[in-house]
């Protein structure tokens, strides 16, 4: 296990080298000059040249790219083409503030969706089971942004109990972690109830049954545990779906963290910013699915690495 | 081996669930407290002292001299003077100078600056702060947005302490205006160099307390400064808050007391609630479609004429504006000096007819507009395109995001190359000169300005020059007018509105003000 974990970790070294690569050429490639945008509409052509040396903007693509890589390999993520700080300045309280975001939305989803899955299986076709799958399929049909503002309207403007947005205690985080927790936790329930009815079909269930064990327990000890594999599965692919949400959710709540950096540095064409929010995302999901590859082991010991 | 392996499955999820109650325990069985967060300085004090600004955007600096974006130099307004400032209407008045003098040519200008005025770090504010602030623009090597007004300076003499005598190389007639820009303290761009944009100490009735990057930036009242006692509120938070629904619930629920800007659709649901007030100013943005003047049949003025003849304004303004707004009869909002008001282009779709088929083009033709994807941006090209319809021209809509759009129409090598025919767009200034040289003179033929339509009149460059160059108030109204005039008659545009600037505040907020450029004015902030 533990060689498993050394290897994965070495393995991600290339990973992220392609997708430095990858993500460099792609904002490169799409139209827009942070050069203009910076300077601004009344510029003179003299004065956007001035700005671009400055920059470093006017060497060749090439030589930009082994700069940013030198500069990466030695830790520094650079300075924003945009406000001139550099970018571990701008990732200071922004990162927690995600971080703390996306683990309450996906704590959330976790409970609430095996809960759900949970009563659904139990009681199937009967009526906790269509409750059950009613809010699953509205969790995730509903949009987050519509979601949010309406959640918004109903606990903050009529009901006063939850800040419209902000970071200002925990209280700021429950309506952002609730928008945001809503697809994953749909998910997380419809994968449950599905995987949890067919691990009741097996077996060794009836074997439970059969000795005279509670009906409680043999959901709650055999099946559930061996309906998780699925379950982890999507939670671990969904990780990736959470950081893209976030950048809807902070901009609804108004939260001031990584999502919103993205979506900002993305339409001023800020490109070191850019290059270093989508590197972390990455690193982040890759961190994630290698856990869920160590949970499954956790799960089914059958499941081999080191061979 | 299986129990451990349970467990350790467990207990991440038990992490979960514990991180999820750990942050909810304590409180939360909804005791009706008002969601409002003061700081939590405010120990049940009558009195309050914290004014909330939520805006629409981030901040991108807090130096003065190397602003582009209103916000910033919104903000800024409130820790920042410059010799001469905006008051809330635009008009200049006096601010860390007394009185000033210009010389016959426009050349000298000569400055009594205010006495016994000192920055917030306990700098001296003299004439060598002054000379250090100028240099400082007006050096090329520095790279500052203010060096494009600030380069028409050539010396900056100390006369004595108190005194300035600024030397321009050339005549400019808005240099005037440029003295708004905000003076900092010497000391502060010697202790933080380049981190200046981040630790901003000015002179103004506001100090910088701190700037949480993306999340909101903090002033608190300056007990030292000149014009004691005008601005009231001890802390004002500035917060950009992007989505506009999550704005107006704020200053719905009292988390923000003024909120700016408010969109015109959103003014219904303010309208009517308990202490909240809508406020309205007309603004220096002006709403048109720029027209490629280099492409046919764009180059036939008749063309031109026939498509502001099949607009109707004030449909536009109904429609797309939510019936905030009044008509553009001129180049400029009426808001900025020397304005001449030209009349409307009437709507009348058989004039419109007629001039097209006078310029040969009886049938119609076809053509595109573009935009970015703002929604409003998208109703206001749907509303142009079902105009045009009527008089035969089928308009295709192309929106783009913004920094595309902005490659499309700047990133090119020659006027020749434009490929755009319309773009549907607003321009703010704060002088005539911007208003007027930026877009309708012929040097600033993108990719070298913003004169987007390709406009070439020679008397029309020509008023302008002498204008720039001019420091009498008659000749350059006279000037200002001659191109008011002719750019109008023109029609290099589909001229269409002058905004009106939308802002809510709570009913108790006194003394703020969205001035017409979009600034914050906070100088007289209190509650009542």
């Amino acid at each position: 296990m533990f060689r498993y974990i050394v290897k994965r970790l070495i393995e991600i070294i290339p990973i992220i080298f392609v997708v430095s690569l990858l993500i460099f050429f792609f904002i490169h490639l799409v139209p827009g000059d942070p050069v203009r945008l910076a300077a601004g509409k009344e510029a003179t052509l003299e004065e956007i040249e001035r700005v671009r040396q400055e920059l470093g903007l006017d060497k060749p693509l090439l030589t930009q790219y082994v700069n940013y890589m030198q500069n990466l390999l030695t830790g520094n993520l650079g300075h924003s083409l945009k406000t001139g700080l550099p970018i571990s300045d701008m990732f200071e309280n922004r990162f927690s503030v995600t971080m703390t975001l996306t683990l309450m939305s996906l704590g959330w989803a976790l409970v609430l969706g095996l809960l759900i899955g949970t009563i659904s299986a139990v009681f199937r076709n009967k009526w906790p089971d269509y409750v059950g799958m009613l809010t699953a399929i509205s969790g995730i049909s509903l949009p987050g942004f519509w979601l949010g503002l309406i959640l918004i309207q109903v606990f903050s403007v009529t009901l006063g109990w939850f800040p419209t947005g902000g970071v200002e205690s925990w209280k700021s985080y429950v309506l952002p972690s609730l928008t945001l927790g809503a697809g994953i936790m749909s998910m997380l329930a419809r994968f449950t109830r599905s995987s949890l009815l067919e691990t009741l079909k097996e077996d060794f269930i009836r074997t439970g049954r059969a000795k005279g064990l509670k009906e409680s327990v043999v959901v709650r000890k055999h099946a559930l545990k061996n309906s998780m594999i699925p379950v982890v599965t999507i939670a671990g692919l969904q990780f990736g779906f959470l950081l893209g949400g976030s950048v809807v959710v902070e901009t609804v709540f108004s939260i001031p963290g990584m999502g919103r950096l993205l979506i900002d540095s993305i339409a001023f064409r800020d490109y070191p910013v850019v290059q270093a929010v989508i590197l972390l995302f990455s690193l982040e999901f890759i961190l994630v699915n290698l856990l869920v590859d160590i949970l499954y082991k956790a799960l089914n010991p059958k499941i081999r690495y080191d061979s | 081996m299986k129990k451990a392996s349970f467990l350790r499955t467990a207990s991440v999820l038990l992490f979960s669930v514990a991180l999820l109650f750990g942050c909810s325990s304590g409180g939360g069985n909804g005791s009706g407290t008002p969601a409002a967060s003061n700081g939590g300085t405010t120990t049940g004090a009558p009195q309050k002292d914290q004014m909330v600004i939520a805006v629409n955007e981030n901040f991108i600096t807090m130096d003065p001299q190397n602003t582009g974006d209103a916000l910033s130099s919104g903000v800024q307004s409130a820790m920042f003077e410059g010799l001469l400032i905006y008051d809330k209407d635009l008009k200049l008045m006096p601010g860390l100078s007394t009185e000033y003098s210009v010389n016959e040519d426009a050349t000298e200008y000569t400055f009594k600056l205010r006495q016994n005025v000192k920055f917030h770090d306990g700098t001296p504010f003299n004439a060598e702060a002054v000379k250090i602030n100028f240099d400082r623009m007006s050096n090329k090597d520095n790279n500052l947005r203010a060096y494009r007004n600030y380069k028409y300076i050539k010396s900056t003499e100390i006369v004595d302490e108190h005194t300035v005598k600024v030397t321009l190389n050339q005549p400019f007639s808005a240099m005037i205006n440029k003295f708004t820009t905000g003076i900092i303290s010497p000391a502060a761009l010697e202790k933080y160099g380049k981190d200046i944009t981040k630790n901003p100490v000015g002179t103004g009735p506001y100090k910088f307390v701190e700037w949480v990057q993306g999340d909101h930036l903090t002033v608190e009242l300056n007990p030292d400064h000149w014009n004691k006692g005008a601005a009231k509120v001890g802390k004002i938070v500035y917060k950009p808050v992007p989505e506009n629904g999550s704005r107006v619930a704020m200053l719905k629920t009292g988390e923000a007391d003024v909120i700016y800007p408010l969109p015109e659709q959103q003014v219904e649901t303010l309208n009517g609630e308990e202490g909240v007030k809508v406020e309205r100013t007309p603004s220096t943005i002006t709403r048109y479609v720029s027209i490629n003047m280099l492409k046919k049949p764009f180059d036939d003025p008749r063309v031109r004429q026939a498509i502001n003849h099949a607009v109707d304004k004030n449909a536009f303004i109904k429609v797309v504006k939510s019936g905030y707004g009044a008509q553009l009869e001129s180049v400029m909002s009426p808001t900025i000096a020397h304005y001449a008001k030209q009349g409307a282009y009437e709507y009348n779709i058989e004039k419109a007819k007629q001039l097209l088929k006078e310029a040969g083009y009886e049938n119609g033709f076809t053509t595109d507009i573009w935009g970015n994807t703002n929604s409003d941006t998208m109703k206001g090209m749907q509303f142009i395109q079902q105009q045009l319809q009527k008089v035969g021209i089928t308009v295709e809509v192309k929106s783009m995001e913004e920094a595309t759009l902005s490659d499309e129409i700047y990133g090119i090598k020659s006027p020749e190359e434009a490929k755009m025919n319309m773009w549907y767009v607003s321009w703010s200034s704060a002088d005539p000169d911007n208003a007027m040289r930026s877009l309708f003179s012929s040097e600033n033929f993108p990719p070298a300005g913003a004169n987007t339509a390709f406009y070439k009149n020679d008397l029309v460059d020509q008023s302008i020059k002498e204008a720039t160059q001019s420091s009498d108030q008659d000749k350059q109204k006279q000037l200002y007018g001659v191109v008011q005039e002719n750019v109008f008659k023109d029609a290099p545009w589909i001229f269409l509105a002058v905004d009106e600037i939308l802002y809510g505040k709570r009913a108790n907020v006194n003394g703020v003000y969205i001035t017409p450029s979009g600034g914050i004015y906070v100088r007289e902030a209190a509650f009542q």
